[in-house]
């Protein structure tokens, strides 16, 4: 080979490099998996930068509390005539255009659809249903059947009344062994009759009575607190358009992709799919007329949220990156709302399987982790304030129990909990026989056998490298040994499959779980869940999960002691620690009237504009 | 002639047993990502169940060559496939976005040349020159530039500060498709990405032509026309200038692969609904369907502009049409 040659390939060489670099830098820098989902789904380690930049006046120290935020705008300025606001849905991804409540399966989509329909039975602040929405209810003195009356005046865009019969329609059509969409739960299983018209047994769902043309009636197998906060299904589809619809085709039928219908207060009036929609006024509304006269929703990357707030391309948005918050902390022209989110990080220790054909959790006695003061000394050996403070800026802190302050009235703040203390770790560990036999500074396992805990992680966003490694090298600092899955972080989807699987080679993980609006914590840690990733059980467990959704805890005082009770015992059992709550912050364009992001104010017709342009940051 | 059509139609053949190759490779690769469609939904009111009984309903439990069978037996017939996330078929989600990545292409290609045909024709005619190394300059920093920061800058300049140009999306709200402020609109939302991509894509060929030139420069018939008498001009339009464009037209074929992989990251970035997001959003919501068609179809689309420049390139260059 001449040298000419040679410095040819070699340059080639170079330049597949440079390009199969950029590339890969390229995947990295826009994969924030699972900020397009549900807020309702395990929430990645997504987001913060851990970058402190101490300019905040308000703060000295550059951090930051969710106390000091309001869930509500304060208004600035009287409000003009009708108006006009462009809503911001902050995504990754574009809304797929399921455009109904009884179709739809992402988050995106939820967004669009709340602005021109809504739920039947409205919920108040602590997320149960009141008679203050479209329909009121009434539960029988069994509390197995509920009365369902749809107010007068209640219509649908085209002018036709809203029925019982298009409610009873909902639950026929998710029932149908048809339906493509997920919306099919346990909860519908609970009506009488619903399982035998699934299965494709029954024609109808006896269940389901419609009394007048108003009226329904549900009568349902089992009840407890959460049929009030979830058990019924509050959203309406419109008989008349969707009767002559096959089940199977429904949700890919004009009627919800492209002409979609709903009572909300602002009608759909164009749709430019997967960027965004223009909805007008419903002068009909039930509740009185809109004061906007439009309402403009567009999709905008998170990546460039922050430049359309200061330029006022957009007033609202649906989600705001917490971590971009410390650097436009005083941004002119628009004010933080901010409430606690209903999610949380947690460290789980796997400690059992998954036994699929019973569809049960089984403990196994020999994990490795089954020791519960390994797994305290763990919680002890970790200063999540710290974590709260410096990757988040004080916008995450240190969690206690895994009922949620985001449930005030059933999180437990005088429950003590495991903080930061190694020599209590350490302690722990030696009395319980978790020596250092060979002085290496890494302590071996009972039996004097070489201990390596195997550390799942999940990747996305700035912080999720760093923070991993703080964790291990706290677990270090007490002499444990803890290495992450095969030596790096997983991708979100790898990293379920893989808990999902009880896979051999995980020890223990670090998720994050969204709560939902239920408190009810049996969907996550109960026996029979699957989605119980720890393959916790126990039946002590299973006592206090079964009371708190019994009849009896009908009953706020009991259910808050039950849960109280629930509470204390994963404090002391620990099968997952709860690390980091969070908050949630929305900025709002400061011309915006009458806005709140408080749970269960529906407000959206109320909300006024005090210019007829958005305000721009100076 | 005849040697052409030939060259052709084996070229073409060549294609086929390529084009099958992708496929499988596409289907096993889209196969064996982890998850599917359902797993981003864990979520306390979904049930677990419900997925599985979807799951099974859907076929996803089936071993990979039953659903490779049913996939291509789709395929043939022109159907993609129903897209599990958007509830609607692929061909028509993909007719969708089709569209607005066409234009973009079309923008790009036109910038391309718009910038890379007179950069070009300057920096070899005056080589070594003041203004030669500066186009130069400017082809090296292009091709260091990544285009994911530089379309990003671009943006936070002209879209923000500057405010020239829409920032997201492919055309304005609620803008009535047919009128003249619709067009209007649509080209005010690419021009942006268009030059982004452009100005990137442009190096290659202006480097190109520029050495074509020098080249064309000392070849023996330019010599014979300057010695002739021809103008200096005449020279440089008509022959040396003929000559140096033929290897460009040839290279066209291959822009296709790059603005394939340009618009994955320009309509990521510009929020811009055409294929490259459409790949990206169904790799990250793993809807297999839209992910496995669209695969297939920038495979095709780069196997196609292979073809075309090698056909282009034999029209122009009898030599290369190897037997």
């Amino acid at each position: 080979m001449t040298k000419t040659s040679l410095t040819k390939w070699l340059f080639a060489l170079m330049l597949a490099m440079v390009l199969v670099l950029a590339a890969c830098s390229g995947e990295t820098g826009s994969e924030d998996p699972g900020d397009d989902e549900d807020t309702e789904e395990p929430a990645d380690n997504e987001e913060g930068t851990e970058e402190e930049e101490e300019e905040e006046p308000a703060e000295d120290d550059g951090l930051f509390s969710i106390d000091d935020f309001s869930m509500d705008k304060t208004n600035q300025g009287e409000a003009i005539d009708g108006g006009s606001i462009t809503f911001g849905l902050v995504s990754d991804t574009v809304f797929e255009g399921t455009l109904n409540f009884n179709f739809y399966s992402g988050n995106p989509d939820y967004e669009v659809i709340a602005w021109f329909d809504e739920p039947l039975l409205y919920t108040d602040e602590n997320y149960t249903y009141t008679n203050e929405g479209p329909a009121s209810y009434e539960i029988s003195d069994d509390g197995l059947t509920f009365t369902l009356t749809i107010k007068d005046g209640v219509n649908w865009h085209d002018g036709e009344p809203v029925t019982a019969e298009d409610w009873a329609f909902a639950y026929e059509v998710i029932g149908h062994p048809d339906y493509d969409g997920v919306r099919y739960t346990s909860d519908f299983a609970n009506v009488v009759g619903m399982e035998e018209y699934h299965n494709g047994e029954a024609d109808s769902i006896s269940g389901i009575e419609i009394v007048d043309e108003k009226t329904l009636k549900i009568t349902h197998h089992e009840t407890g607190p959460s049929m009030v906060t979830g058990g019924i299904w509050s959203y309406a589809l419109a008989k008349h358009i969707f009767e002559d619809i096959p089940v199977a085709d429904m949700s890919s039928s004009d009627a919800v992709r492209k002409n979609p219908i709903g009572m909300g207060p602002y009608k759909v009036d164009s749709i430019v799919p997967g960027e965004s929609v223009v909805y007008k006024k419903n002068e009909d509304y039930w509740r009185g007329e809109p004061k906007l006269d439009e309402v403009v929703l567009k999709v905008v990357a998170p990546e460039t949220v922050v430049n359309e707030l200061e330029t006022g391309g957009v007033d609202l948005v649906n989600s705001f990156p917490v971590d971009q918050f410390p650097d436009n902390a005083d941004l002119s022209n628009v004010e933080y709302l901010g409430m606690i989110d209903n999610a949380y990080t947690y460290i789980g220790f796997k400690l059992g399987h998954w036994d699929a054909d019973a569809g049960e959790v089984v403990m196994d006695p020999d994990a490795k982790m089954a020791d519960v003061n390994l797994r305290k000394a763990m919680w002890h050996a970790v200063d999540n304030d710290a974590v709260g403070n410096e990757f988040y800026n004080g916008l995450r802190w240190n969690a206690t129990t895994l009922i949620i302050p985001f449930f005030p009235d059933y999180h437990d703040e005088t429950i003590e909990t495991p903080t930061f203390d190694p020599d209590e770790a350490n302690r722990l560990l030696d009395e319980a026989g978790y020596a250092d036999v060979d002085g290496d500074g890494i302590r071996e396992d009972k039996d004097g056998e070489e201990l390596t805990i195997n550390f799942a992680s999940m990747s996305g966003g700035d912080t999720a490298e760093p923070l991993a490694q703080y964790y291990i090298q706290s677990w270090k600092n007490v002499g444990l040994n803890v290495e992450l899955v095969d030596g790096r972080l997983l991708e979100f989807n790898t990293f379920y499959d893989r808990v999902e699987a009880d896979d051999p080679g995980i020890d223990i993980y670090q998720g994050a779980w969204g709560t939902g609006t239920d408190v009810n914590p049996d969907g996550l840690y109960g026996r029979t869940a699957s989605f119980n990733y720890p393959r916790y059980a126990s039946e002590e467990n299973d006592r206090l999960l079964k009371e708190g959704n019994s009849e009896a805890a009908l009953d706020v005082e009991y259910r808050q002691d039950v849960y109280k009770e629930w509470q204390q015992l994963m404090v002391d059992e620990i099968p997952v620690f709860p690390t980091l709550y969070r908050s949630v912050l929305m900025p709002v364009n400061n011309r915006v009237l009458n806005y709140t992001i408080a749970p269960g104010e529906y407000i959206r017709h109320e909300i006024a504009v005090s210019e007829e342009e958005p305000l721009v940051a100076e | 002639m005849i040697d052409m059509w030939k060259f052709t139609l084996r070229r073409i053949l060549i294609m086929i047993p390529q084009i099958i190759l992708l496929s499988i490779l596409i289907f096993i690769l889209a196969k064996m990502m982890p998850g599917d469609a359902l797993t981003g939904m864990i979520d306390p009111n979904v049930s677990p169940e419900r997925l599985e009984e979807l799951r099974e309903k859907l076929g996803w439990n089936d071993p990979w060559h039953i659903q490779y069978a049913d996939w291509v037996g789709g395929l043939v017939q022109g159907d993609f496939g129903q897209s599990f996330r958007f509830k609607m078929p692929v061909t028509e989600l993909i007719g969708e976005r089709i569209v607005n990545s066409f234009w973009l292409s079309v923008a790009t290609l036109i910038f391309t040349y718009l910038i890379a045909i007179p950069l070009g024709i300057l920096s070899g005619r005056y080589n070594d020159s003041l203004l030669d190394q500066t186009i130069t300059g400017y082809t090296y920093l292009g091709f260091a530039t990544p285009l994911f920061i530089f379309a990003l800058v671009m943006l936070w300049v002209f879209g923000f500060m500057l405010g020239w140009f829409p920032t997201s999306g492919s055309v304005s709200p609620g803008s009535e498709p047919g009128t003249f402020a619709y067009v209007m609109s649509k080209i005010n939302h690419l021009i942006l990405p268009a030059i982004a991509m452009a100005l990137i894509a442009t190096v290659n060929t202006v480097q190109y032509l520029r050495s074509e030139i020098i080249d064309t420069k000392q070849k023996d018939f330019i010599l014979t026309a300057r010695a002739k008498g021809a103008s200096e001009s005449r020279v440089y339009n008509r022959h040396i200038l003929r000559n140096s464009l033929l290897p460009i037209a040839a290279f066209f074929g291959y822009e296709i692969t790059f603005l394939i992989g340009g618009t994955i990251f320009v309509e990521t970035i510009y929020n811009y609904p055409g294929m490259g997001l459409l790949f990206f959003e169904s790799i990250t919501l793993r809807d297999y369907s839209v992910v496995t068609a669209v695969v297939l179809l920038f495979g095709v689309a780069a196997i196609l502009g292979a073809l075309l420049s090698d056909i282009i390139l034999s029209l122009v260059d009898p030599r290369i049409r190897i037997k």
